[in-house]
């Protein structure tokens, strides 16, 4: 494999309801990651977008948004119809072909406009799921029972989680919630969707995420302390949640070994733990101890721009060592309900 | 979300279900298009000039997708409102469920004069659907200041003044040539 490094990075601020179209806020954010990665626009071989229509609710969005990339001349580019993080795989890949040195990968969204509840019913079963309404709350909340029926968590532990999640967004300028009530004070609260409390849940936010890629020699030349991707991979589980052991996440294990998170310790971790029982969860499949220091961003309960929430977690992990100082660092995107899909990165300063 | 048709079975083993859905979605409009939409109530038709290659876009998107540079207030022009047909679609509706129009009518792309923009998906009025080409010289029908309304522009619309100007209809002024009008359609 070919050594790839992030270059560069950038990420709007996550907004309750967006006033700005997404490509709008697209603009400035593809810009300050091209600016940060000090090369020139014209100079990135290849880019990457990942982004949903039904999100925004209009067809061919993901085109609009190439409009803040700079597509004329026409450049070589391709969407996912998933997280940026998955778009960033894609760019990975096609620099393995060692042809060109430089790429571009962003994911955006804004779920403002739209019901994610409705929304993201429409990913399951059409014949079973969908017409009840099985929304991701209603899942994660089954989710999170079969957690604490099994003793792997307390509702106290989720409530911990929640609070130092939030707490420690309190210096990300990109987050949405940056400060949380103490544990006690959470569980006070009436349950949303037993046995999930608002606490439990990440807000609702638009927002994008840009990262750049460069192969070794141009990384080197163009970075002081480039994050270095020593492994990514990512693995899928059955699309009907029945069919699953909810209670694990076998998909985040498999890749969390083949991307070698092991192999080494882990300074930092920048989890997709959308509800707060899935950061347990996902330590445990990643193997990840009391050592390491999960979500210093705050993570998705801080801020959650869907298509942009997991290719943001690679993004803090990459600042967590090209500016935070960590050796070692693993970024984790998810997509689909109740950590269906699952991608792990490892990045290394060095 | 509406609920799944409910009516009973007949006899006989279900072999098809009907389920219908919905979705609704209600976004902001953003700065650069409520400006427009509030341009637009008083007879006006603005758009963005790229301070970088002065292409002219309407409505405006706040920037130039060209040059990658970010457009303002500052770049506001005030646009003619009238304009040569640079290519059009006879649309022929099929009735299916929504459809409101029944009889073909036309969607054009208008270059307008002076400055320039292009008006895109454009409704020609008061002239027969086949009479329609290429050339054909037309001015904005507005509705009068008291009727006019802003409910169906959206950031989504590509060159939409509906609520404000009812289509566009010829002025009986000689064609432009053809030639004249390469590369100036949506
Ligand atoms: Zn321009």
């Amino acid at each position: 494999m070919l050594d790839v490094a992030i270059v560069g990075y950038a990420q709007s601020p996550s907004w309750r309801n967006a006033e700005l179209t997404e490509p709008q806020f697209l603009f400035p954010v593809i810009s300050e990651a091209i600016e940060r990665a000090g090369i020139e626009r014209r100079d990135i071989g290849f880019t990457c977008a990942g982004s949903c229509d039904y999100l925004s609710g209009q067809t061919f969005a993901f085109v609009s948004n190439l409009e803040a990339v700079g597509a004329w001349p026409p450049i070589s580019e391709s969407h996912v119809e998933m997280d940026g993080a998955w778009a960033l795989y894609e760019a990975w890949v096609r620099l393995q072909h060692g042809d060109i040195d430089l790429a571009l990968a962003f994911g955006s969204g804004k779920s403002s406009p739209g019901r994610l509840d409705e929304v993201f019913s429409l990913q399951l079963d059409p014949y079973t799921l969908t017409p009840l309404g099985a929304d991701p709350v209603s899942l994660a909340a089954l989710q999170a029972r079969a957690m604490l029926d099994k003793g792997t968590i307390t509702e106290r532990d989720m409530a911990e989680i929640a609070a130092r999640s939030r707490q420690s967004a309190a210096d990300n300028p990109h987050a949405q919630i940056r400060s949380s009530p103490d544990a006690d004070a959470l569980l006070q609260e009436p349950y949303l969707t037993a046995p999930l409390r608002r606490h439990d849940l990440p807000p609702v936010s638009d927002g994008a995420c840009a990262v750049v890629l460069a192969t070794a020699d141009r990384a080197r030349a163009t970075c002081e302390r480039p994050a270095w991707i020593r492994g990514i991979d990512h693995r899928v589980e059955p699309h009907q949640p029945g069919m699953r052991d909810l209670t694990e996440s076998i998909s985040t294990r498999q890749a969390a070994k083949h991307a070698g998170v092991d192999d080494a310790p882990v300074d930092v971790a920048e989890l997709c733990a959308t509800f707060t029982h899935q950061e347990r969860l996902l330590r445990e499949a990643m193997g990840l101890d009391d050592t390491v220091r999960v979500n210093p961003s705050g993570g998705p309960l801080a801020a959650n721009p869907v298509m942009a929430v997991g290719l943001a977690r690679i993004a803090e992990a990459a600042r967590a060592i090209s500016e935070g100082g960590a050796g070692r660092a693993v970024a984790h995107a998810t997509s689909g309900q109740c950590l269906q899909q699952n991608l792990v990165c490892v990045l290394e300063g060095a | 979300m509406s609920a799944a048709d409910t009516a009973p079975a007949e006899d006989g083993p279900v072999t098809m279900m009907d389920y219908f859905m919905q979705l609704e979605y209600h976004e902001l409009l953003c700065p650069v298009v409520r400006r427009y939409a509030s341009q637009l109530l008083e007879g006006r038709l603005v758009g963005h000039k790229c301070p970088s290659c002065g292409l002219v876009y309407v409505p405006p998107r706040g920037y130039c997708p060209i040059c990658v540079v970010e457009t303002t207030d500052a770049d506001e022009i005030v646009l003619a409102d009238k304009g040569t047909v640079t290519n059009y679609t006879v649309v022929t509706p099929v009735q299916y469920y929504g459809q409101e129009e029944t009889e073909p009518f036309v969607r054009a792309s208008i270059l307008l004069d002076g400055e320039g923009g292009m008006m895109n998906l454009q409704d020609i009025v008061d002239v027969p659907v086949d009479d329609v080409h290429v050339g054909m010289r037309v001015e904005a029908v507005w509705k009068p200041p008291g009727e006019r309304n802003v409910d169906e522009i959206s950031n989504r619309s590509w060159g939409s003044a509906e609520g404000c100007i009812d289509g566009w209809r010829p002025t009986g002024d000689p064609d432009v040539p053809a030639e004249q009008l390469r590369d100036k359609a949506f």
